[in-house]
């Protein structure tokens, strides 16, 4: 009896000795608390300082989830294992899914009045898309593979979902890091820009007030998404995927037919999206895989990118009013929103607009670049794919 | 009527897609098996010819055929023949597939993903297995391989084959040219040329800077951009012509009624001759609002007579959604 008591406890005491080295904290090294501190400061900043939650929370969470230590013992249960609940959830960023549907949904919630209105502001969300060819030019110079070089750069687009979808074809193994890079400065824009624009603008040119936009007729809104869809698509077809759920969202918006289609797309399926988006690709921030010399590089390139972004749009603005007669002067605070981080940039306009002159709104103006900058981004990733793959 | 049209769109459709499914395969190398070979040729060839066997472990003649699209595409049911009689337009399907071997259904290697080759073995005997076909290839002299679509009728693709040196194939490469391998460089179930991705290699060595990948890109952005603010700006200009047309010819329709109704006032007539009444009521007060002197710019000139349901006349947002009392509970 005695006996087989004592073998019944060495049997619980291996067990239990078993057991503590599946547990994360046989497991943890350095780099995963580095990497669950970040995730938390996320979190930190979408709650405490509001930096776009929408976002940071699930991309926080997901950094912390990929970063629990575990026994790699084929249990299928991380992102990496096949098989694995979030390796299946990560397929869609892997193949490259949840980018169009995303962008389905922005194309659902988009109003592109502002810019068939005054067209021309097409212009400006054109040239915000040096910045990802400043930032080319920059991963080139430190030593990067051009495809690597390619799918960093479009961080310079200011558009997370084309940055996941170009990084996923080009370059997956840095797939993580970009998309972390990218959310993280889209998150920080209204830290990065006013102070460019300020630097790129005088007083006086921030307080040009322009002229109220025409109303757009319905024919116009249902138009735009055809004429928009054949006229880059056939262009750059490589940027199909992107580009005709862009337009197919807006086409379900306008035709006002399919309202219940594009309400689902802009809301119901746009939030699932998001959600898996966010939590994957925080998850896909494994310490092994982050914590690395490209990680800094693409963070340093990044920030680069956005600045070269939101100056290219501002001097863009001033050139363009070389051109234009006084009455139609552009104020130069909406060339920032050229990149395509829809509404944030657009809303800094805005408030910059308001701290030179209380009585100049910009916001309706500054929607137009900055829906062309999701265009402009998607054609731009869609040409780099089609030049590299 | 709608659904003929349906039916047929969906049949055009459907032959559409299948055609484009066969045209993606095509002849990619063929290599004719020297039995005698390696009693004279050197070691070199003879090991080649013994390395690639079918099933049964035999060496044998073989035809290679690529998926040359990205998508994956099923090669059942089509035909491979070397007998030139198939040329023939005046014969008939059935006759031209008794002189054809046919890839078999039923076997899921027949299935091919995007870029990826089968290889039937030209040995004569079909009854070893999908992968055989009915015919062999002669050995040291020239023929015609010819590869037919389903329908016995439409020839996909077809190479003639040299007399080639033993232990040689004769394969596709690139940019569709067709050349010996030596046997060596012979490739059975696999790519003709190895891979490399020459476009990154080619902007490494020739856009060391990213300068040219930025004048492309960027013109292209511009010009995708230009072209829909060309395109816009147009049709603004012309919506906003059409707006205004409208608009001057319902004045000038009303101004019309107006001066119609003025005169039947002048001459003190109620007939309202073909306009119906509420019109009649309104341009009345129009008319002499405007005979009075009235008139000091050009309205829209839209009268908004039929009764709008708005929200703001909507009963239902006039009414509480919770009555107080059930808050309360």
């Amino acid at each position: 009896m005695l006996l087989e008591s004592v073998s019944t406890m060495d049997f619980i005491g291996t067990k239990l000795l078993d057991f503590l080295t599946y547990t994360g904290f046989a497991n943890v090294e350095w780099a995963n608390i580095i990497m669950i501190a970040v995730g938390a400061f996320f979190i930190w900043l979408a709650i405490a300082k509001d930096f776009e939650p929408l976002l940071l929370i699930p991309i926080g969470l997901g950094i912390i989830l990929g970063n629990i230590p575990f026994k790699d013992a084929g249990l299928e249960i991380g992102l990496y294992e096949d098989n694995s609940v979030l390796n299946i959830f990560y397929q869609g960023v892997r193949q490259g899914w949840y980018p169009p549907l995303i962008f389905l949904g922005i194309g659902a919630m988009t109003d592109f009045s502002a810019l068939i209105a005054n067209p021309k502001l097409m212009l400006i969300g054109a040239a915000a898309q040096f910045g990802i060819f400043g930032a080319y030019m920059v991963a080139l110079a430190l030593g990067f593979e051009p495809n690597q070089a390619a799918g960093i750069a479009i961080i310079g687009g200011a558009d997370g979902p084309t940055a996941i979808f170009l990084s996923s074809k080009l370059s997956p193994n840095l797939m993580g890091a970009i998309a972390v890079c990218a959310y993280s400065y889209m998150a920080l824009v209204p830290v990065i820009q006013p102070g460019i624009m300020k630097l790129l603008t005088t007083k006086k040119q921030r307080q040009i007030k322009m002229k109220p936009a025409r109303q757009v007729s319905q024919t116009e809104k249902m138009l735009f998404p055809i004429v928009g869809l054949l006229i880059t698509t056939f262009i750059v077809p490589s940027g199909l995927p992107l580009l005709g759920m862009l337009f197919f969202g807006n086409l379900l918006k306008e035709s006002t037919k399919t309202t219940r289609l594009a309400k689902t797309a802009g809301s119901a399926l746009n939030d699932i999206i998001v959600m898996l988006l966010g939590l994957t690709v925080g998850c896909s921030t494994q310490a092994s895989e982050f914590l690395t010399w490209n990680t800094i590089f693409i963070f340093i390139i990044g920030a680069c990118a956005f600045v070269v972004a939101t100056a290219s749009g501002v001097i863009f603005v001033h050139i363009m009013n070389i051109f234009l007669p006084k009455s139609q002067k552009i104020n130069p605070l909406i060339g920032n929103a050229g990149v395509s981080a829809v509404p944030m940039a657009a809303r800094i306009s805005q408030n910059e607009g308001l701290k030179a002159d209380p009585h100049n709104y910009l916001l309706m103006h500054a929607m137009g670049p900055n829906v062309a900058g999701v265009i402009g981004s998607a054609v731009a990733a869609g040409v780099l794919l089609g030049f590299l793959s | 009527m709608r659904k003929i049209l349906s039916v047929i769109s969906f049949l055009v459709a459907s032959s559409a897609a299948f055609a484009q499914g066969a045209h993606d395969f095509k002849l990619n190398e063929v290599y004719v098996y020297t039995p005698a070979c390696c009693q004279s040729d050197s070691d070199k060839t003879c090991e080649q010819q013994a390395s690639y066997v079918d099933e049964y472990g035999q060496p044998t003649s073989w035809i290679e055929i690529e998926n040359i699209s990205y998508s994956t595409h099923d090669i059942r049911n089509c035909f491979l023949t070397i007998n030139p009689a198939v040329l023939d337009k005046t014969m008939s399907a059935p006759e031209r597939e008794k002189l054809m071997s046919l890839i078999p259904a039923g076997d899921p290697r027949t299935s091919l993903a995007a870029k990826q080759r089968i290889t039937f073995f030209a040995d004569g005997h079909v009854n070893r297995g999908t992968l055989h076909l009915n015919f062999t290839l002669p050995v040291g002299e020239p023929f015609t391989i010819y590869f037919f679509d389903g329908n016995a009728v439409d020839l996909l693709d077809s190479v003639r084959v040299e007399a080639l040196p033993a232990g040689s194939s004769y394969a596709r490469v690139k940019d569709a040219q067709w050349q010996v391998l030596e046997a060596d460089k012979v490739t059975p179930n696999a790519p003709n040329v190895a891979f490399s991705n020459d476009k990154i290699k080619e902007f490494k060595e020739k856009d060391p800077h990213g300068i040219a990948m930025t004048l492309m890109c960027m013109g292209v952005v511009f010009l995708c951009l230009i072209l829909l603010f060309v395109f816009f700006h147009i049709f603004g200009w012309a919506m906003n012509r059409a707006a205004k047309l409208a608009r001057v010819r319902a004045i000038r329709a009303i101004h019309e009624k107006a001066e119609r109704v003025v005169e039947m006032a002048k001459q003190g007539t109620t007939e309202t001759k073909g306009i119906d009444m509420e019109t009649y009521a309104a341009v009345i007060g129009l008319a002499l609002h405007e005979y009075f002197g009235g008139t000091h710019d050009l309205e829209s000139g839209i009268l908004t007579i039929n009764q709008t349901q708005t929200t703001w006349a909507d009963k239902s947002h006039e009414l509480r959604v919770t009555p107080q009392h059930h808050q309360a509970n």
